[in-house]
């Protein structure tokens, strides 16, 4: 049984990514799936995600095994041009010039001094989107600082509001900032094409990844500027909600995040748990005085949860409607049956690293088709795309190659 | 008060008209993100108004469902209509804006939108180009389906929860530091961006099929989609990070999260050069040029005492002057920023990272546009609507005749 396969939203968009290491590369990743031509440039003299690990096991160095790349890279097209070489920035020059999105990560100066800034390309192409992301954007005092992941986190803000109870400020697991600026990055290219496509006007984006972290402490920058209150860490207690926490369960680190909303719901938790004594006890009677005995609470939710498993847990709670799940690893989310059942999970092949599983878009569309095909062979489409896209003939494209351009 | 005749269009998504039927933070913030780029959003709420009004900062602690700070900040670039969509009259009412808009935003739970006559695919039959993006816990099928999710739990279920403290900061007991969720709607927001851009492309698809979409987007995908990192790690070799600081998780060594005298700093110097720089900044300590310490493999063997090194130095000098000194030697160190610190950076004044928002009769801040866009900027065009304060525009707009 066949059908025909759904459009794909972004059919015809041609994106050049320049991206460094997770967050560019992450925005060039959805819009690849979502139907656009994305041409990696790369360079055997200078390769980045293509030599870090994962590697398939025994394949350990193989620029065509490693995990990193071939699932950032998913869907892309690999073109290996030297941009250390005058004629190797002209082809890209010439790339801008053909494509609807360029988008970078380099440090903030570095693709102006090789003469592709957006000042140059630009002008080239005034029809061009570009997206230029740092760590601290493109202007400022800061923005030629560097900044790792956990620097983004510690300026931004979030590690502020991250920590135990009265406990010093932490840092995110996974590297949120790379792909949560990387997903800005994708709504700032939507936005700018659906402006293009009514005034033909193309333009240049800041993307700034603190910026980006900073969206999800509203509460914090405002109550600070409000009120002068500082940030309380109080671990994964909330304000209004109380018992909300993470609790452990039986077996050695696992852990159930449960949230009581109301008065109905603690109620259902006491029954669930078989504690209805809790609901005589005057400390636990309303939600203030939870809030105000949060620490006896949690004392005593703990009390239980240690007695069961997590999935024990959350089957009794959930049964009687109260919000609880496990709390899952990441090796464990390829493997959850919930992001399984909503398509989450997909299982890209590859030539030399086999078959290996990663995790999709986030959403489902019933009018629209989404891609998933595998990364490129390093240098796999730079014929194509320098005959093809660029209109070189065989002549130049042999000079280009004996010139050491194409590596 | 401006009325909107008088409201120039701006930004980028100017000419797009968007219906939120939204609480909290996801389907708001989305509809923010629209909004704040120049599409026209009404926010529909219900009699008693979004949950967001009851959550606050008030100003001085006071509740007021007109100057809660987050409701303020979320629905900016908004008109707001209230709706009794239990009743026949806001159901015609909520259909007939249907009719004329682009997209509609929802995060209520599916129950609510069936009993509103707004189920998705009744929707979709109806509005054939209509737009439609639902946002829920889990997703529409699968076992979670039908069960209760919320910031904690969906946050808890995409993976990062595990996972922080994280690199290089480390938990020194997994018991007695269980996994954390910093004390903000990060899966909410995360879910919300994810919306508004799967909405976006949606537009961008509709100009070619001229056919709308059903957009159903899973809040614990949203977060899950955040650690594309640790899942590739796993999916090529298996195993995942356990919070602890140890080498196997965490490369060579020094890599560490470390307390300085007033505040906490990170000091990555894994290679050789910048272990080098390292040293230098440290001023040549004998015990650096000790043979437990010379070469990268004995670092990351004796990494325990070397963190133990290192706080002894770090506790002698500031965040400041460890900055200063990362800065004369290139070494990538950085330093904690307390929100007040963020707030009063230069960095964040001269971007304009945060920007003026009334709440209530006081000034503050909140934070400004994510990225900056520079032929379409981002601008506050209106101030987040007080409850119903468009009702009657907005109906008579739509309809020539109030409800």
């Amino acid at each position: 049984m066949s059908t025909a396969p759904l459009p794909l939203p972004l059919d015809g968009v041609r994106v050049l990514d320049l991206g460094q290491f997770i967050a560019m590369p992450f925005c060039a990743l959805w819009l690849a799936w979502l139907g656009a031509e994305v041409i990696v440039v790369e360079s055997r003299r200078r390769m980045t995600s293509r030599t870090a690990p994962p590697f398939v096991p025994g394949m350990e160095g193989n620029p065509d095994a490693s995990g990193y790349f071939n699932q950032i890279c998913s869907t892309k097209k690999s073109c290996t041009l030297d941009m250390t070489i005058a004629a190797g920035r002209d082809v890209v020059r010439r790339l801008a010039g053909k494509v609807d999105v360029m988008i970078d990560n380099y440090s903030t100066g570095v693709l102006e001094k090789l003469g592709l800034g957006y000042d140059m390309v630009g002008k080239l192409n005034p029809a061009l989107i570009m997206v230029s992301c740092g760590a601290f954007g493109r202007s400022g005092p800061m923005k030629n600082a560097r900044g790792l992941h956990s620097a983004v986190n510690l300026f931004s803000g979030v590690a502020d509001v991250t920590g135990y109870v009265d406990g010093e400020p932490r840092i995110l697991g996974g590297v949120l900032p790379d792909p949560l600026s990387g997903t800005y990055g994708m709504f700032a290219i939507m936005a700018a094409l659906h402006h293009r496509s009514r005034t033909g006007q193309g333009q240049f984006v800041d993307l700034a990844m603190y910026e980006s972290m900073m969206t999800l402490i509203p509460e914090a920058v405002i109550d600070l500027t409000l009120n002068d209150a500082d940030p309380q860490r109080a671990g994964n207690r909330d304000r209004q909600k109380a018992p909300h926490g993470i609790y452990p369960c039986r077996e050695t680190d696992t852990w159930v995040a449960i949230s009581v909303e109301d008065s109905r719901d603690w109620n259902a938790f006491c029954q669930a748990a078989g504690h209805v004594e809790w609901l005589g006890d005057a400390r636990f009677g309303d939600v203030e005085s939870r809030l105000a005995h949060v620490a006896a609470l949690d004392a005593a939710v703990e009390s239980w949860t240690r007695q069961v498993s997590v999935g024990e847990a959350v089957d009794k709670l959930q049964a009687v409607g109260v919000a609880a799940g496990p709390v899952l690893r990441c090796d464990e989310l390829l493997d959850d049956a919930q992001l399984q059942a909503n398509g989450s999970v997909v299982t890209i092949d590859h030539p030399t690293a086999g078959p290996h599983r990663q995790l999709g878009l986030p959403w489902r569309m019933d009018s629209l088709g989404v891609e998933y095909r595998r990364a490129p062979l390093l240098g796999e489409h730079t014929h194509e795309i320098l005959t093809g896209l660029l209109g070189i003939d065989e002549a130049e494209y042999a000079r280009l190659e004996a010139d050491g351009v194409l590596s | 008060m401006a009325v909107a005749s008088q409201l120039s269009a701006a930004g980028p998504l100017a000419g797009l008209s968007v219906v939120e039927l939204g609480d909290g933070t996801a389907g708001p913030y989305a509809a923010k993100l629209l909004g704040d780029f120049g599409a026209e959003v009404v926010k529909v709420e219900g009699p008693d108004g979004d949950s967001t009004r009851r959550r606050g900062p008030f100003p001085d602690g006071r509740p007021d469902p007109e100057a809660s700070g987050l409701f303020l900040y979320l629905n900016i670039n908004k008109r707001g209509i209230v709706l009794d969509i239990d009743g026949e009259r806001g159901q015609r009412a909520l259909d007939r804006l249907l009719a004329d808009a682009d997209v509609f935003i929802t995060n209520l739970p599916a129950e609510r939108l069936k009993t509103a006559c707004v189920a998705p695919a009744a929707l979709r039959a109806r509005h054939p180009r209509l737009i439609v993006t639902t946002i829920s816990p889990f997703g529409t099928d699968g076992p979670w389906a039908e069960r209760r999710g919320d910031e904690l739990v969906t946050y808890a279920m995409g993976g990062i929860a595990y996972s922080t403290p994280g690199m290089p900061d480390a938990a020194n007991d997994l018991e007695r530091e269980p996994p954390l969720h910093p004390t903000c709607f990060a899966a909410e927001t995360i879910t919300g961006l994810v919306a508004g851009l799967a909405t976006l492309t949606a537009v961008l698809g509709r100009a070619r099929t001229n056919d709308g979409c059903h957009l159903e987007i899973s809040q614990q995908a949203a977060v899950a989609s955040m650690q594309h990192r640790d899942i590739s790690t796993y999916s090529y070799w298996g195993g995942t990070y356990n919070r602890l600081l140890n080498p196997t998780t965490i490369g060579r060594m020094p890599n560490f999260y470390l307390p300085c005298r007033d505040g906490y700093v990170t000091i990555p110097a894994p290679m050789d050069l910048h272990w080098e720089r390292l040293v230098e900044a440290m001023g040549e300590p004998a015990w650096a040029r000790t043979p437990a310490f010379s070469d990268g493999p004995a670092r990351t063997d004796n990494w325990i005492e070397l963190r133990m090194r290192l706080i002894d130095w770090t506790m002698t000098l500031s965040g400041d002057e460890l900055y200063g000194l990362a800065n004369q030697t290139q070494l990538p160190i950085f330093q904690f920023y307390p929100v007040r610190k963020l707030v009063e950076s230069e960095q964040v004044r001269e971007r304009g990272s945060v920007v003026d928002i009334d709440v209530g009769n006081r000034r503050a801040q909140m934070p400004g546009a994510p990225f900056m866009m520079r032929a379409t900027p981002w601008s506050l065009r209106r101030p987040a609507p007080r409850l119903g304060e468009h009702t009657a525009a907005v109906l008579g707009d739509r309809t020539g005749a109030p409800a």
